[in-house]
């Protein structure tokens, strides 16, 4: 299990409680198609792309997302989410070699 | 005059036989030929055609185009690598009428399919952004499914200058 960079970004960065935020999810990930060819050996790069995203907050799914390679290199996944209280956000993806990952965040809200 | 008799059952028996042969080279080789472009179809990794797509998502109903949905999509893309994509539909998001699910689809990619995103009330707002790969100019669609079962789509054509494959 690799560790890849990820980010998750929370606009406005003060929020209240009840108040519905954007949530972007960012991920370094090749998402290769697994029909490209390497210049260099002319051969096929196999398929690596994610395939399934979770958003988890306080122990509810929220958003699950199903996923093809047909998303861009290093992809944003961005939604709103209603905030309900302080707690964990936590996003797992997966992708289709069996790679599987976690990225957290605490939510606080003020007020 | 037997004789001749015997000759033409003969002559109709030969007619008979090269249609038969006739018949069975059409149908030995059309199988080959459907199975053929199926494959091609079926290359890449779990690869439906567009048609075949939409049906999987909204199981043959069919999706009502609607002003509901709007989607935002630069109408010339520069670089096909990097597509932005926003999808916004105008719902309540309560627990009794919400967004279910908002599909993103590239008619002439390899694989049509880019993201299905399955929403729920806790969303608070019916909205998804990404970025996708567009191999060449093609129709970049959203069906929207909502909450009572019906389905809503929209469309928008997209110029690629540069292709995102290869």
């Amino acid at each position: 299990m690799s560790k890849r960079k990820s980010l998750i970004k929370i606009k406005p960065k003060k929020y209240k409680d009840g108040e519905v935020v954007k949530v972007s999810f960012m991920v370094m990930h090749p998402m290769e198609t697994g029909m490209r060819k390497d210049k260099k050996t002319k051969e096929l790069i196999p398929a690596k792309y994610i395939n399934s995203v979770k958003f988890n907050y306080n122990g509810k799914v929220i958003t699950t997302m199903n996923v093809w390679e047909s998303l861009s290199t290093n992809p944003v996944f961005t939604t709103y989410m209603k905030i309900n209280g302080a707690g964990k956000l936590s996003v797992t993806y997966s992708d289709n070699t069996g790679e599987v990952n976690e990225k957290s965040t605490k939510i606080k809200p003020k007020g | 005059m037997l004789f001749q008799q015997n000759k033409d059952k003969q002559m109709q028996r030969r007619e008979f036989f090269k249609q038969l042969g006739a018949v069975a080279t059409i149908a030995a080789i059309s199988p080959t030929i459907s199975f053929a472009e199926e494959a091609k179809k079926q290359k890449g990794l779990n690869n439906l055609s567009y048609k075949a797509a939409v049906d999987a998502i909204t199981g043959g109903k069919g999706a009502v185009e609607s002003s509901k949905v709007s989607l935002k999509v630069p109408e010339i893309a520069e670089n096909g690598a990097v597509v932005p994509v926003t999808v916004e539909v105008e719902s309540p998001m309560t627990e009794g009428d919400y967004v279910k699910a908002i599909h993103i689809l590239a008619a002439k990619n390899g694989n049509p399919r880019c993201i299905d995103v399955h929403l729920t009330p806790a969303n608070g707002k019916a909205m998804f952004a990404t970025r996708i790969k567009l191999g060449e100019s093609q129709d970049v669609v959203t069906v929207v499914a909502l909450s009572d079962g019906t389905f809503l789509t929209a469309s928008q054509n997209v110029k690629v200058t540069i292709g995102g494959c290869g």
